[in-house]
């Protein structure tokens, strides 16, 4: 079970300065500077002990291929998407603040929908995630960050308990992008997040009415109060970094939507044979891949 | 209960005649047998329109003569996929067809079984017979995930192992149209309920399925099945370049076997979903 000693950290006063003795690499590359898509990062400081907490004690993410990140410029990562919540955008960044040498943030691109719910819209920008479209990709890109896609998009994370770990169709729009600016692709399989939320039935018409992307049931939600339903079951993570795949092909290649799919279809596949070895080998849901190595 | 009494071979003549005109021009050195596809007729019959609802999609995508492969996941004792697909293309509107089934038997001791399986159109498997059915223009089934379909756990259903790719190079080799076939319904109708691997090693025995029927229930029951509804899907084919250097045309085996493996495993996934949502 989670240990819940690091939640201590959650009530800093100072969090930037707890962050800064931390990864003082981290700051002092990603502090100054000017960004146009609103990083800021004394709200990443605040949020980080929290998604730190989580990776570390809650979910004791395990990551594996953390060596396949490149030191510095572009990458794509392409994951599936899971657990309603995109958590596992959070348990990505974690590893790759914390563990890499030197420190790198992820960028993620995210559906319009957050952006029109007003208080999710600056937390969203804040942490230092862009609204998907192709210029802010390319931007990103072109100043050499790390760029998260989770192309399974909203559909993803709604996907019902059954369907855990079945993905849905990869659009094929990252490939375009890694071609057209010559980006390599970090394809990543996580096992765990499907299964913090177990989401019965998707309630169709009570979304449309709420105008919600989904409108799940699970143990906790909607019968607990405001911020217990929040609360996910403690799973253990298990998260697999591929090794990049660099798309040789000219940039004029991008307008082949026949090879675009193609290679999507054959990197989904990737991540799914992955998903189906990683879920085979694990023994517990709670302690996961080693029981030994727990007690 | 035989069977033949059931449905006597001449009704059997009228019901299938195309499909009989078609199998009478295939292959039959592994040992083809009409009379005995005759026999087991009413049985697939039952179990795919009455027991298991089969619902077939893409059937027409796969030629009407010459030789293509399809590929596909399995899951039992008694390959039933292999089975049904069988039964849909002898019983396919435009142009039946025989379907010949690469299987491995060698593990299969009794003889009259092997027979029983030769004379439906099971096939044992190695590249020479693959390679001798491809040239003759026959259609074959190859279902490359091996015993470990068989084995698979409940929790792993509709989760295709990693596919065997030497069972394809022969079909890439000759440079065959290779279709996929995904089957939904088949882990759920006799669904494994403990792996009894220890018992398995004291038998020596390479499979060994423990299902709700398998070895609990005297014989005809022990074949039992839940009446769940099949869905199968036959895809496109991908279209490939075949070549003649060995080193690139193991790559491109191994690589048509794993976008083929993917391809199953996301239809799969595609009708597993469009199920959930029509319970709901």
């Amino acid at each position: 079970m989670a240990n819940w000693q690091n939640l201590k950290t959650l009530g800093f006063v100072d969090p930037l300065g707890a962050l800064k003795k931390r990864c003082p690499e981290f700051v002092k590359r990603y502090a100054d500077g000017e960004d146009e898509f609103g990083f800021k990062i004394d709200v990443f400081a605040r949020w980080e002990p929290f998604f730190r907490f989580c990776f570390e004690d809650y979910f004791k993410v395990e990551v594996r291929g953390l060596e396949n990140v490149p030191r510095d410029g572009a990458a794509l990562f392409i994951g599936n998407h899971s657990g309603l919540l995109p958590i596992d955008a959070g348990m990505l960044a974690i590893p790759l603040l914390h563990s890499l040498k030197p420190p790198r943030r992820v960028r993620y691109l995210v559906t319009d929908w957050f952006f029109n719910v007003p208080g999710v819209r600056e937390w969203v920008m804040d942490t230092g995630q862009v609204r998907a479209t192709l210029e802010n990709a390319e931007k990103l890109i072109a100043k050499g960050e790390l760029v998260g896609i989770y192309p399974e998009g909203l559909r993803g994370v709604g996907k019902t308990f059954r369907e855990r770990y079945r993905l849905i169709d990869f659009h094929p729009g990252f490939v375009q992008l890694a071609i057209a600016t010559g980006t390599p692709i970090i394809p990543v399989a996580t096992v765990g997040g499907d299964e913090i939320y177990p989401n019965f039935v998707n309630l169709k018409g009570m979304a449309r009415e709420l105008r919600m992307p989904f409108f799940p049931v699970l143990l906790t939600f909607p019968w607990l109060p405001f911020p217990l339903y929040f609360f996910p079951l403690p799973v253990k993570w298990l998260i697999h970094i591929h090794p990049p795949i660099k798309l040789d092909y000219p940039p004029e290649k991008a307008k082949d939507r026949k090879l675009c799919l193609r290679i999507a279809r054959e990197i989904q596949y990737d991540i799914q044979r992955d998903l189906n070895a990683m879920l085979r080998e694990r023994k517990s849901l709670f302690t996961g891949w080693d029981p030994e190595d727990e007690s | 209960m035989n069977p033949s009494k059931l449905l006597p071979i001449k009704k059997f003549t009228e019901e299938y005649r195309p499909y009989i005109k078609a199998a009478r021009q295939t292959e039959k050195n592994y040992g083809f047998d009409l009379r005995r596809v005759a026999q087991v007729e009413p049985v697939l019959a039952f179990l795919y329109e009455q027991w298991w609802r089969v619902q077939v999609s893409g059937l027409d995508r796969l030629p009407k003569n010459g030789p293509a492969v399809i590929v596909g996941n399995n899951s039992g004792l008694i390959p039933w996929p292999a089975l049904m697909a069988l039964f849909a293309l002898m019983t396919r509107e435009a142009a039946p067809r025989r379907l010949n089934i690469i299987a491995d038997m060698d593990w299969v001791e009794d003889p009259s079984i092997k027979a029983a399986a030769a004379q439906l159109g099971f096939v044992p498997w190695s590249s020479e017979n693959m390679k001798a059915l491809l040239n003759a223009g026959e259609l074959v089934a190859v279902f490359p995930e091996g015993l470990a379909a068989i084995n698979k756990p409940f929790s792993e259903r509709y989760r295709v192992r990693d596919f065997d790719w030497t069972r394809l190079l022969p079909a890439i080799e000759l440079g065959v149209n290779i279709y996929t076939m995904s089957t939904v319904g088949c882990d759920e109708a006799i669904p494994n309920i403990l792996t009894a691997d220890k018992l398995k090693a004291l038998l020596g025995l390479p499979a060994l399925p423990v299902t709700p029927f398998f070895p609990w229930l005297p014989f005809p029951f022990n074949l039992g099945s839940f009446p769940v509804r099949w869905y199968m899907h036959f895809g496109r084919h991908t279209p490939y370049k075949t070549t003649t250097d060995r080193d690139a045309l193991e790559e491109l085996a191994k690589s048509q076997t794993r976008f083929a493996q993917g391809e199953i495993q996301a239809e799969l996934n595609r009708l597993l979903r469009g199920r959930v949502k029509s319970y709901i």
